[in-house]
């Protein structure tokens, strides 16, 4: 099987020869500046030129061992599309958002729509082109930035959380409109040649939001988009819920993802029980992935395994200075381990 | 006809933690025109109400947003009373700086601890987010703070409080100031990796960790 195979095979919870190892991109960062040298090509500049983010993300699946590409390497391309400032950062930190697009729910009208023929939206497009011609078997992530995260990226957090109390009605208006065009988006990303969509929501933690505005403002914007580029695009997705997903019970399960991938406080056990019909995937701590021996964390990535998560893939963005050698230490179990994925 | 004081520091209770700011605005006119006391109103009124929402969002009853709302309409109240603070009035806050570490914007759970220690009496200079490190040490040796509190939401800016404690040391000061740190991947064990005084995993709990500290301080 190649890897294109496996993930897929493995989303769509059939035989595959082994879990997937993977990095999905985005908030999920996969980039480290030892690739960055070995590709030459950095952050912030592969930000915003498509041969330098294909030659960086390629660097990450051939040298690194991640077994997927992804694009971007940031949350910040639609925010900065809809209106937002945004700084790219440098070649230690992601870029970020340094002014909000708007100032009050009742302004959405300023909001612009993403054009995916222009800036960085264009840039992700074109990037996926080039890895669809350079690396036909490996499996393209698109990654897209969550509809909660991405309205707070417009929006103060503080004025959008109290608005979905005080003045919900606007807030769903903004929430449909992020959607709107995170589909947009999508659909470059797709028609460009994505695999599968990744969206991770940071800012909808069930604990930051509570079980009801979670069922309220989270999962029916992220079910339209999954359900959307599945019937539309026959593309799976994979969701990544941040912080500990045990206060949101059993709503796990109405993510209508083919995947949920989860924070490392989480263990697999518990993802599985609270979402059994789910590819699970996860999660092993970014900390141990920077600070570890490499020998110590592929006997950590082989213990997740043995539970039998689906995916192994770190549970968060990595960090940039995360040794390739610790990288390589988890695909390690990845390749050593072969469960077949059980659903 | 004027209500009773009790009446009224109800209504600011109330107020503040069912998240009825215009409540809050009428009673705490109220106790303007009444001529009621209002550092009264605000320690047994207002500032109560805010330390029930924060007991609500400890039994994750309440969530951000909901402490959010609870806190625009304690810091409403505030401001329509503190004109009417009487000289006296002022006691000796303990002093804390807090912010956000160098690299990291997150500063949802930072906000949270700070209106929460507004509440509990605190004096907060809030730096803010992605704050260069070398700032925590200069603020806190300006104000006299005795408290630092650090905080960030990422792996990647984590070690960047090591290095405010380290700072400490090398000026020599590293006694004179209190050290905590919370967010999303910190804990105890971090903590005591590199050696910061407390650590909390929510905003009543650092306010818990605060007093303990100071505590030991006064002992």
């Amino acid at each position: 099987m190649n890897e294109k195979e496996r993930l897929l095979s493995t989303l769509g919870g059939r035989h595959a020869d082994r879990a997937p190892f993977i990095c999905p991109g985005g908030m999920m960062n996969m980039a480290v500046t030892e690739l960055m040298d070995a590709a030459e090509s950095s952050w912030p500049e592969a930000h915003s030129d498509p041969e330098k983010m294909a030659r960086l993300t390629l660097a990450a699946n051939r040298l690194g061992g991640i077994e997927n590409t992804g694009v971007p390497f940031c949350m910040t391309v639609e925010a900065e599309a809809m209106g937002a400032q945004v700084s790219l950062g440098s070649r230690g930190n992601e870029p970020r958002v340094t002014e909000y697009a708007i100032g009050r729910l009742d302004e959405i009208a300023r909001l612009r729509p993403i054009d995916p023929g222009k800036g960085r939206a264009k840039v992700c497009a074109d990037a996926i082109r080039i890895l669809k011609k350079e690396a036909p078997e490996t499996p393209v992530i698109a990654n897209l930035t969550g509809p909660v995260s991405l309205a707070s990226s417009l929006i103060d957090p503080l004025v959008f959380y109290k608005g979905l109390i005080t003045d919900s009605q606007k807030a769903h208006k903004l929430m449909e409109l992020v959607t709107e065009n995170l589909i947009r988006f999508g659909d470059a990303l797709a028609e460009a040649g994505a695999d599968v969509i990744c969206i991770a929501d940071p800012s909808a933690s069930g604990e930051i939001l509570g079980k009801k505005a979670f069922a309220e403002f989270a999962i029916p914007y992220i079910n339209i988009l999954v359900n959307y580029f599945r019937e539309e695009h026959g593309i799976p997705s994979i969701v990544h819920i941040c912080g500990d997903v045990r206060c949101l019970g059993s709503l796990l399960s109405e993510i209508a993802s083919e995947s949920i991938s989860v924070d490392a406080m989480v263990s697999i056990n518990t993802l599985k029980e609270l979402a059994p019909a789910k590819v699970s995937m996860g999660n092993v701590s970014t900390y141990l992935l920077e600070k570890g021996a490499p020998d110590d964390i592929t006997k950590h990535g082989e213990r997740c395994l043995r539970i039998g998560v689906d995916i192994l893939a770190p549970a968060c963005g990595i960090s940039p200075i995360t040794p390739v050698v610790n990288i390589k230490g988890l695909s390690r179990a990845a390749l050593e381990v072969h469960t077949p994925v059980a659903l | 006809m004027t209500r009773e004081r009790g009446d009224i520091l109800k209504d600011l209770m109330d107020g503040v933690f069912l998240m009825n700011e215009e409540l809050v605005i009428k009673a705490a006119n109220e106790i303007v025109a009444a001529g009621y006391d209002a550092y009264d109103a605000i320690n047994n009124g207002l500032i109560a109400g805010m330390n029930q929402a924060g007991v609500l969002f400890d039994k994750e009853e309440y969530f951000v947003p909901e402490l959010l709302i609870c806190s625009d309409a304690m810091y409403a109240g505030i401001e329509i009373l503190r004109p009417h603070l009487k000289v006296g009035d002022a006691r000796v806050k303990h002093k804390v700086v807090i912010g956000v570490v160098e690299g990291d914007t997150h500063d949802i759970g930072k906000n949270l601890v700070k209106i929460m220690m507004d509440a509990a009496g605190f004096e907060v200079h809030d730096l803010g987010r992605n704050v260069p490190l070398a700032s925590f040490v200069e603020k806190a040796k300006e104000v006299g703070a005795e408290l630092i509190c650090l905080s960030t939401l990422m792996t990647t800016t984590m070690d960047g409080m090591a290095t405010v404690i380290e700072m400490l040391k090398e000026e020599g000061i590293r006694d004179a100031h209190k050290v905590i740190i919370g967010g999303g991947p910190i804990s105890q064990a971090f903590a005591n990796k590199i050696g910061a005084d407390g650590y909390a995993d929510n905003a009543a709990g650092a306010i818990r960790v605060a007093n303990s500290l100071l505590a030991k301080v006064a002992a």
